[in-house]
């Protein structure tokens, strides 16, 4: 009984290690970012880690001076990840209502034909939009990136809308629809309010991908739309040298936004990845 | 309900738009443009599938699918092993659990441009911090600058960081799903913890373990922040993957043949790592609906 009570100590600690270990791998990167845009240049490469030291706003004060354009590029950043995320949660939840309430062989094979033409890789449609987008002025545009990620994005969603909407009951809809009420009424004062937890869900993971997002921004922008990871691509590759405490500056006021959001948000990127991947 | 007419077509109008204009269309051009020679000031001509025998014969593009096979596996693989390992010893639910897995999913947050500043920081040779401990270690540093490999081993490291969030999450809550009684039956039979997990856990995760491990395999072959911002490909074009390799046909040579040709190559490979999930979700969905 007792070398039982203590190989059960010992496997309670030993996953007690475990877990320290791995908020330690997800924490210590992040904890390096924004503790070293406070350091002096000196202390940033000091050996051993300077986990102390004095801090300094003068890297943040830095940016604003050489690098003035990465806040622009932040505001873009904003602008077309709102866009997206607005465009992106109104495809979908009329889209995945659409799956969840009609049945037939046009909206199955919609549903199946976003989700399958999902697959392919962005970079490859790159490859004919460049010179399209150059052609027609969309080229270094707030709204084709917004286009662009809301494409990207719209599948999943439709079917984290669907999941969603198959929760709320069809007899609300029928109730309302005898009493009178017309669709536009059902949807907007019915079911739609009933799913707004699926809209959020779908909103989180089209947020975080168009806030992050390289490969797009770095192909369609060259000066008005450029966004904030593009820029900050740009001061880590700057041909004058890497002013680390400057690049640690500007990647803290990227980084830390979206990590609060996905903290606060966590319940519902949970919920999306479910319903996404599993309830198909 | 009553008969909705046209309502539901006009409702999924948005979603198949954008797919249709901005997927579907380009994608036909791409395989249009992958029979033709085009490249800038020249006219565009049809060439048959020579540019898919260029593409064969060319021992970059074979690198690169060699490099993109290497990287994907490693990638999937180490995140389902950290993920079960993960998942097993998680505490039971309640907020220490929640906190816990808030810190957990925290990399998934963070952009592929940040992971690579972070990476070059932490394995600038000479002044990066894991590069001092590995040498206080006695170990090897990783002169990821001029070997190949070593540069692969970090785009790998940085994947696994950023996205074993993603396939934790899908496992982790498969994991909840699964009834406690079948635990106790195992125990009382004398099932050791390595027989429950081993007899009980994965096989009825299996389903999970799948979406997720499809899932990663299509997008971490889409692979190209990672590599481009560490390596441009370099040294040599020893660390191409196939969308670095697409992208440089592309836009630094100008061979928008070539590069077609590549791009369909990866739609295919895309597809073809899809179709076992597919086939099994549709079939889910059809014995559901009867």
């Amino acid at each position: 009984m007792r070398a039982r009570s203590m190989r059960r100590r010992v496997i309670g600690c030993a996953k007690a290690v475990v877990i320290v270990l791995a908020v330690l791998w997800s924490t210590f990167p992040i904890f390096l970012v924004v503790s070293s845009s406070f350091k002096r240049t000196s202390d940033i490469f000091a050996v051993p880690l300077k986990i102390v030291f004095e801090p300094t706003v003068e890297n943040y004060v830095g940016l604003w001076r050489d690098w003035s354009v990465f806040f622009t590029g932040l505001v873009n950043s904003l602008v077309i990840t709102i866009g997206a995320t607005l465009l992106t949660v109104v495809g979908s939840a009329l889209a995945g209502w659409v799956f969840s309430r009609c049945s037939g062989r046009y909206f199955t094979g919609s549903a199946f034909a976003l989700i399958i033409l999902r697959l392919i890789p962005p970079i490859v449609i790159t490859l004919p939009l460049f010179p399209i987008a150059n052609v027609i002025g969309l080229n270094d545009t707030h709204i084709l990136l917004i286009a662009l990620y809301a494409t990207f994005f719209v599948s999943l969603g439709a079917w984290i809308m669907k999941a969603f909407f198959n929760q709320v009951p069809r007899e609300l809809e029928e109730a309302a629809a005898n009493d009178g009420a017309s669709l536009h009424q059902i949807l907007l004062h019915i079911t739609m309010p009933l799913a707004v937890p699926g809209m959020i869900a779908a909103a989180v993971f089209i947020f975080i991908f168009s806030w992050n997002d390289y490969l797009f921004a770095f192909i369609f922008t060259t000066s008005r739309a450029k966004t904030a990871p593009v820029i900050l691509s740009e001061i880590m590759g700057s041909a004058t040298g890497v002013d680390w405490g400057i690049l640690f500056a500007a990647a803290s006021i990227q980084l830390v936004p979206i990590v609060i959001f996905v903290i606060f948000l966590q319940k519902y990127l949970m919920a999306g990845l479910t319903a996404g991947s599993m309830k198909g | 309900m009553r008969r909705l007419g046209l309502v539901p077509y006009l409702m999924t109008a948005p979603a198949n738009t954008l797919v249709g204009l901005f997927i579907l269309l380009p994608a036909a051009c791409v395989l249009a443009l992958s029979f033709m020679q085009s490249s800038y000031g020249l006219a565009v001509t049809f060439v048959g599938l020579e540019n898919y025998t260029k593409l064969l014969h060319d021992r970059y593009f074979w690198r690169s699918a060699l490099n993109t096979f290497i990287v994907v596996n490693a990638i999937v693989y180490l995140e389902l092993l950290l993920a079960l390992g993960l998942t097993g010893v998680m505490p039971p639910p309640g907020p220490l659990c929640r906190i816990i897995i808030s810190i957990i999913i925290l990399p998934y947050a963070v952009s592929e441009v940040v992971g690579v500043l972070i990476i070059k920081y932490m394995f600038d040779p000479g002044a990066g911090v894991i590069a001092y401990w590995l040498h206080a270690l006695g170990l090897p540093e990783l002169a990821w600058t001029t070997r190949p490999g070593d540069a692969l081993v970090l785009v790998i490291l940085l994947t696994v960081w950023l996205h074993m969030p993603f396939t934790f999450l899908i496992v982790y809550t498969a994991r909840l799903g699964l009834p406690a009684e079948l635990y106790e039956a195992a125990r009382t039979d004398g099932a050791g913890a390595w027989q429950r997990f081993r007899h009980v856990t994965l096989p009825l995760l299996m389903p999970a373990i799948l979406v997720a491990v499809a899932f990663r395999y299509i997008f971490a072959f889409r692979l190209f922040p990672e590599v481009w911002l560490l390596t441009q490909g370099g040294p040599a074009r020893q660390t191409e993957v196939l969308a670095v390799y697409l992208y440089k046909c592309a836009f630094r040579y100008y061979d928008f043949g070539l590069a077609s040709a590549t791009a369909w190559a990866m739609v295919i490979l895309s597809l073809l790592i899809a179709a076992p999930y597919f086939r099994s979700m549709h079939r889910r969905r059809f014995d559901s609906a009867r």
